[in-house]
């Protein structure tokens, strides 16, 4: 434990990350084979969806709202890009990369003006939306399933394409993504008036933040990348049908708050959602490489979430009293 | 920069109304740069809106407002701000997540080129709080901070934007004496400065010492404005209460009987150390010093709020359990906690609610609540303390705060307890309710009841306590008779633990 305490990371992320280190590692020393070129692949190809959602949401939570549309949104993206390429056989990975985004955008829309302009609490208007996009899915797929025989070849191959023998595609977005968002949350206005709302939303109206529109466009934003994660889906599975991605939006949720950011809004970051992500996957890696049962998976995320919101309460409660204890010195 | 003594602000027959209901009816206000001015007014009298209104948070629906010889662009706050207004509120709003640096220049972050330039967010904080003489850490979250010190980062806020005009909602309220200072000295520099700063207070003795003019409100309108040599605080207390107020402090004299609490050697290192006192039947003690001197830590502990290490609390002789509220009320204490809003009502249930709270038992029937008891009950302590309200199920949050501490106070009341501690029982009210809230202590102890009261108010303090406890630093430093008692020795021994000056 001393050599943990010599890292001393200085932040939240740098805590996970070591985490993270751990957990492959302890796999690895299970099953070798997850240290490899191709565990790690497997790992970032596993993960991207979930990922990328968690980049999409990670805002929108600093913001204190939150977002259970994404799941129903990837599943609404997913069987509408391939119901048209399996209309227009002539769609390449382009087309799908519109389309996709487009959809999850216009359900971000939707979102934002609900929850931004009507000012309705995001919880249940996403609820709401959850299940009239993933009733939207059951009417217009009418029981209609696509196999990778209807996609078109090119995506395919760009969801089997792997840089350096360990990164795929999919991850290599979400990568950049990460970097982006993970800038832009940190060095632009718009990034910072993001933590400011979630961190007084009274105040943040004050101070002539421009409210609205921060939060709009941050939903818009997640539907966007809800969109993207669609066109992800099908890269990686291949196959759509009208339940593709039931019930996985609070793994996302998991993934993010695992990451650091809170659900009280105010701190966290996006890279602590990737990060979160991955060790979520990695853990989940490492039960099955001890040969844990499968159906032991629920409960081991479920686990994970309140170790994880202990840690960031306890973390809470240390930092409160070094403020306070700043604030004593700083007066005498 | 403007001139001293040019006029900033000119407010004429300003009027707002909110549905039926009017919140100001015609408000006339002059400010001049270089000046303090105080705004006096009883709770609902519309200073808040008149802030409001300036801030951009509302519209005027009558009225004019000039700034300079410019016309005053209302709408929403940001164009107060471009306009030079800063507000400061009662409740700091400040983001406890950002980093001092961030709140200083929130909403208006420095850019280089696309992004913010965090160096010179944080080199710029730091000189406007070296000029403000507390010098902050700007790269340190704002969560921990005082309130003082929050107000302090508001102040740096304001001045950052190049306000001209400063409005101060009840800037001293939650203040503790030194740090009312510290502020009055930042107020000063202000106004060297060429600032105007418009502060709203309910401490009279502060508008009086800091302020150059006074304008009191009533009712939604302006009732006089006066240079503060003109005028004194019997003539501002008229005004502002539209009538005589007989007296502030009703304090009578009652029969003293046997001892209610005995504290013994009390203590708990993080917060208090050795504390014994007694109250006895039918005396008012108050317990003085400055905010965070550990008063309202002995009450808490006393009540069984925390825990404390070692010591005693007896109850009429017999030693009364640590640690628990339940069994401290069922011993008959009742606590008035210094926070209503946080501590001290659920502001969303109805007045009714409040009321009955801690009266369940005797309100219940086979394990049921008889409302129609709920409501006598109501009825008995509306009538009593004669706090004003429409309906009983209305929501408290929607009450005056005078109002609010008037159905704190009937909750604990309606326990009839015998020790009641009070916890700074007329923090943020008007001078008018404040009398009341101080008559109704009065009788308690009147009636028989213990009193323990904790207050930052001096002129409180030594009108209505029989004997005075002085704390400093969680040491109990003095103990002071009604007749030994003085401004001078409390705030002696308050701050530097000596008996007297």
């Amino acid at each position: 434990m001393d050599f943990l305490r010599k890292l001393k990371p200085s932040s939240r992320e740098g805590s996970l990350a070591i985490i993270l280190i751990f957990a492959v590692g302890g796999t690895g020393l299970i099953n070798p084979r997850f240290l490899t070129g191709d565990g790690t692949r497997d790992l970032f190809t596993s993960t991207s969806v979930v990922a990328l959602l968690a980049i999409g949401i990670a805002p929108i939570v600093i913001m204190r709202h939150i977002d259970l549309s994404i799941s129903s949104t990837v599943g609404l993206t997913a069987w509408v890009v391939a119901d048209m390429c399996a209309k227009h056989p002539n769609f390449t990975w382009v087309e799908c990369f519109i389309i996709g985004p487009v959809i999850g955008i216009a359900v971000g829309i939707l979102n934002g003006l609900l929850v931004a302009g009507l000012r309705l609490p995001s919880l249940v208007v996403t609820l709401g939306t959850l299940y009239i996009v993933r009733g939207v899915v059951y009417v217009v797929s009418n029981s209609v399933d696509y196999n990778a025989q209807e996609m078109p070849p090119s995506l395919l191959d760009l969801g089997q394409k792997v840089f350096f023998g360990l990164l795929p595609f999919t991850f290599l977005l979400v990568i950049i993504a990460m970097l982006i968002m993970g800038y832009f949350m940190r060095y632009t206005k718009a990034g910072r008036d993001a933590y400011a709302i979630g961190s007084n939303p009274p105040a943040a109206d004050l101070v002539g933040i421009k409210v609205f529109r921060r939060t709009f466009l941050a939903f818009v934003f997640s539907g966007f990348m809800a969109g993207l994660a669609g066109v992800f889906y099908l890269m990686r599975f291949a196959q759509v049908d009208s339940t593709a991605f039931y019930g996985q939006e609070l793994a996302v949720v998991a993934a993010v708050v695992i990451g650091g950011v809170t659900i009280a809004g105010g701190s966290g970051t996006v890279v602590g959602a990737v990060i979160g992500a991955l060790l979520v996957q990695t853990i989940q890696g490492g039960l099955a490489a001890l040969g844990v049962d499968a159906f032991w998976k629920s409960a081991v995320n479920g686990l994970l979430l309140i170790i994880a919101i202990y840690a960031d309460r306890r973390l809470a409660a240390r930092n409160e009293q070094k403020l306070l204890a700043q604030r004593i010195r700083e007066r005498v | 920069m403007a001139k001293k003594g040019e006029l900033l602000l000119e407010m004429n027959k300003v009027a707002k109304r909110f549905g039926g209901a009017i919140a100001l009816k015609g408000t006339d206000l002059k400010i001049r740069s270089g000046e303090i001015h105080a705004l006096l007014g009883e709770n609902g009298a519309g200073k808040s809106t008149m802030l409001k209104i300036l801030a951009g948070v509302h519209v005027n629906d009558g009225g004019t407002i000039k700034l300079g010889s410019k016309d005053f662009i209302t709408g929403s706050p940001q164009q107060s701000i471009a306009q030079g207004i800063a507000v400061i509120y009662q409740e700091p709003s400040l983001f406890l997540d950002l980093s001092l640096a961030e709140n200083v220049f929130i909403g208006r972050q420095p850019k280089k080129g696309a992004v913010i330039d965090w160096k010179f967010a944080q080199t710029e904080a730091a000189r406007l709080f070296k000029e403000l003489g507390v010098e902050l850490d700007p790269k340190r979250q704002a969560r921990g901070l005082s309130i003082a010190d929050q107000q302090v980062v508001e102040i740096a806020k304001a001045l950052s934007m190049n306000a001209n005009i400063i409005l101060m909602d009840e800037p001293t309220a939650a203040l503790s004496a030194s740090e009312v200072e510290r502020l009055m000295t930042v107020m000063k520099s202000l106004k060297a400065a060429n600032k105007a700063v418009i502060f709203v207070s309910h401490r009279l003795d502060e508008v009086f010492a800091i302020s150059d003019y006074i304008t009191v409100m009533r009712d939604g309108a302006t009732v006089s404005e006066n240079a503060v040599g003109d005028t004194n605080l019997q003539k501002v207390i008229k005004d502002m209460v539209g009538r005589e107020l007989t007296e502030l402090f009703p304090k009578t004299e009652h029969k003293i009987g046997e001892v209610v609490l005995e504290v013994n050697d009390l203590t708990n290192p993080a917060y208090f150390r050795n504390i014994s006192f007694t109250v006895k039947k039918g005396e008012i003690v108050a317990l003085a010093g400055l905010v965070g001197s550990g008063r309202s830590e002995v009450a808490r502990a006393i009540f069984g709020i925390d825990k404390y290490e070692s010591g005693t609390v007896k109850v009429k002789g017999e030693i009364l359990p640590a640690g628990s509220p339940v069994i401290a009320m069922e011993r008959k204490i009742a606590l008035v906690p210094e926070d209503r809003r946080q501590q001290g009502l659920f502001m969303v249930a109805g007045v009714n609610r409040n009321i009955s709270m801690e009266s369940f038992a005797a309100l219940t029937e086979r394990g049921l609540i008889n409302f129609k008891k709920e409501k006598s009950l109501t009825d008995t302590w509306k009538e009593k303390l004669s706090i004003k309200f429409a309906n009983q199920s209305d929501p408290v949050d929607r009450l005056s705060g005078g109002n609010q501490q008037k159905t704190v106070l009937a909750k604990w009341l309606a326990t009839d307890p015998d020790l009641l501690i009070v916890d700074e029982p007329t923090r943020g009210i008007d001078v008018a309710t404040k009398a009341e809230v101080h008559r109704l202590v009065d009788k308690a102890a009147g009636e028989g009841k213990a009193v323990l009261m904790i207050s930052s108010e001096l002129p409180e303090v030594l009108g209505m306590a029989d004997r005075i406890i002085v704390m400093r630093e969680g040491k109990q430093v003095a103990e002071l008779s009604r007749k030994e008692a003085t401004q001078e020795k409390i705030i002696a021994a308050a701050t530097t633990g000596k008996k007297s000056a």
